[in-house]
């Protein structure tokens, strides 16, 4: 029987997460790794019991995953990375003069979605635990096969098989750099800082291009954006979600969000293109396929992100999904509270796992589907009208600063800065994050490998 | 009307270089300060008085900072 005072720390957990997320979602190009990651970083190292760190964060996923959507549908502008692939869809959409109605059905395609993917990914990490024994001493490994496939199947394979070495040395001579002069001590093993470097790689990039001032001059606008909300006024009621979606959406969107469980492994940026694409390419008329296509993207990136942290978390215990090394890492390496040998994996059974992870989205769904089906709009438009652009850039710049503060101190900002105008070039030359963030994880067995240990 | 002059465009979105520098400056400042101030032997309590100064610097960055978006409602067809 369950601790009743647990039972209201995990909704309670819900309930932050579901407010803090539906805010943050809303504010356009909020990117998901570098709003998830230290906050979750953050509750885990109060020591809170795991369950409650889990349905923080699968109410956090779901929540984002559904609000990041409304910007992009109301007014073009992208809520993160994951709804960027949706954008040109919804500005055809828009131009129709239906995003009251796509809103709807992007909600609740977001909604199906999660019912679909979370049983699906608890019955596939039932099916791939006993393997895990087997995979474990592998781990390593499997991060370098990672990096080399996910090279393979992006679009620009040569440059981004060629970037996975120089990439690993550079990570690991900054860990040597700060070993050698005493830093930090010689077994810890500094990943978030530098992971959240990659993340954040391409705005560094970009800002640092800018203190080129010819660069600068070339890149001025004349004006401000003009974003238009539409004026049809939110929708009071709650109506079935059976009466928004048609027959054939649903069955588009159903296979969607059940192929990408199976493919956890990939990039969930990726898959939801794919999905999206594939799905809409069926449609001759330009504003049908649009539609298809957003429904359908919307139900797969809950479906990536749910099977891509349930999996690895129930089965694997490692973090071998994009997810589960980006925007979930904590939950598998936290110290000291948790270790890649000693995680919420290890500490949780399957069956708390599941119910951590049904309270937390149920949770998550209700609240977030009712508010956005009544206040869309009007959130829209006070957070475009209140939230300066210049205040979210800066605020990324700070989580930044301050965890590589907190892994290395002082030095580490710079070596982070390092990283991110490292991988910020490398991104804009075409090489995609999951490469990049495979490449950190696979480092140390990569230069052992370089330098003859390993056979 | 306050002139936004110059405009960059910058992850899809418009800002003003001298406003994003001043932000940027303040947050870091807001950030490790809150970082500081909190009690050394805890790294729990440093990680959420950063996190907290971060938060507090995105306030005061929105209050003074005027979002180059010329916000509209329309009809829809």
């Amino acid at each position: 029987m369950m601790d009743p005072s647990l039972l209201i720390g995990m909704m309670g957990a819900a309930l932050a997460a579901v407010l803090l997320y539906t805010f943050i979602g809303f504010i356009p190009g909020t990117d998901e790794t570098s709003v998830l990651l230290p906050i979750t970083l953050a509750l885990v190292l109060t020591g809170v019991d795991a369950m409650i760190v889990v349905t923080f964060f699968i109410a956090a996923i779901v929540t984002l995953n559904l609000t990041n959507t409304m910007p992009t549908a109301l007014v073009g502008l992208p809520g993160g990375v994951m709804s960027s692939a949706m954008i040109e869809h919804t500005l055809l959409i828009k131009s129709h003069g239906k995003s009251a109605e796509i809103i709807k059905k992007m909600a609740t395609a977001s909604m199906l979605g999660v019912l679909i993917a979370i049983p699906v990914s608890l019955g596939l990490a039932h099916i791939l635990s006993p393997f895990a024994q087997v995979i474990e001493p592998y781990g390593a490994w499997l991060f370098v096969i990672g990096a080399v496939f996910l090279s393979l199947i992006s679009r620009h394979k040569v440059l981004s098989l060629l970037s996975i070495v120089p990439l690993a040395m550079l990570f690991e001579s900054l860990r040597h750099l700060y070993w050698g002069t005493g830093v930090v001590p010689e077994d810890t093993q500094i990943t978030v800082s530098f992971f959240l470097g990659i993340t954040i790689g391409p705005l560094i990039f970009k800002l640092f291009s800018l203190l080129n001032q010819n660069e600068r001059l070339k890149q001025y606008q004349d004006a401000p954006k003009t974003i238009s909300i539409p004026k049809a006024s939110d929708n009071k009621e709650i109506v079935s979600p059976l009466q928004i979606l048609s027959f054939d959406e649903m069955r588009h969107l159903s296979y969607g969000a059940l192929i990408v469980n199976i493919l956890f492994v990939l990039s969930p940026v990726g898959l939801t293109i794919l999905v999206g694409e594939t799905i809409g390419k069926r449609f001759t008329s330009p504003l049908k396929r649009s539609t298809m296509s957003v429904v359908s993207m919307s139900a797969t990136v809950q479906a990536t992100y749910l099977s891509g942290i349930i999996i690895p978390l129930l089965a694997l215990g490692i973090p071998l999904s994009p997810v589960a090394i980006g925007p979930g890492a904590a939950l598998f390496n936290a110290p000291p509270v948790y270790t890649p040998d000693y995680n919420i994996h290890h500490i949780l059974s399957f069956t708390q796992l599941t119910v951590a992870i049904i309270v937390g989205a149920a949770i998550a769904l209700v609240i977030s589907y009712v508010l956005i089906t009544k206040y869309a709009r009007t959130i829209t438009r006070v957070i475009l009208s209140r939230v300066p652009h210049e205040a979210v850039l800066a605020l990324f710049i700070a989580f930044i600063v301050l965890l590589a503060f907190i892994d290395a101190g002082f030095i580490n900002i710079f070596g982070v800065l390092l990283i991110g105008l490292l991988t910020g070039g490398l991104h804009k030359m075409g090489v995609n994050y999951g490469v990049m963030f495979m490449s950190l994880y696979a480092a140390p067995l990569l230069i052992e490998i370089l330098i003859g240990g390993v056979f | 009307m306050m002139n936004y002059k110059p405009l960059i465009e910058i992850w899809g979105d418009s800002v003003n270089p001298k406003s994003l520098v001043k932000a940027i400056i303040a947050a870091v400042i807001f950030t490790l300060g809150a970082h500081l101030l909190a009690p050394s032997e805890n790294e729990t309590m440093g990680l959420f008085f950063g996190l907290a100064g971060a938060v507090i610097s995105f306030a005061v960055a929105s209050f003074f900072i005027k979002p180059k978006r010329n916000v509209e409602e329309r009809d829809e067809q």
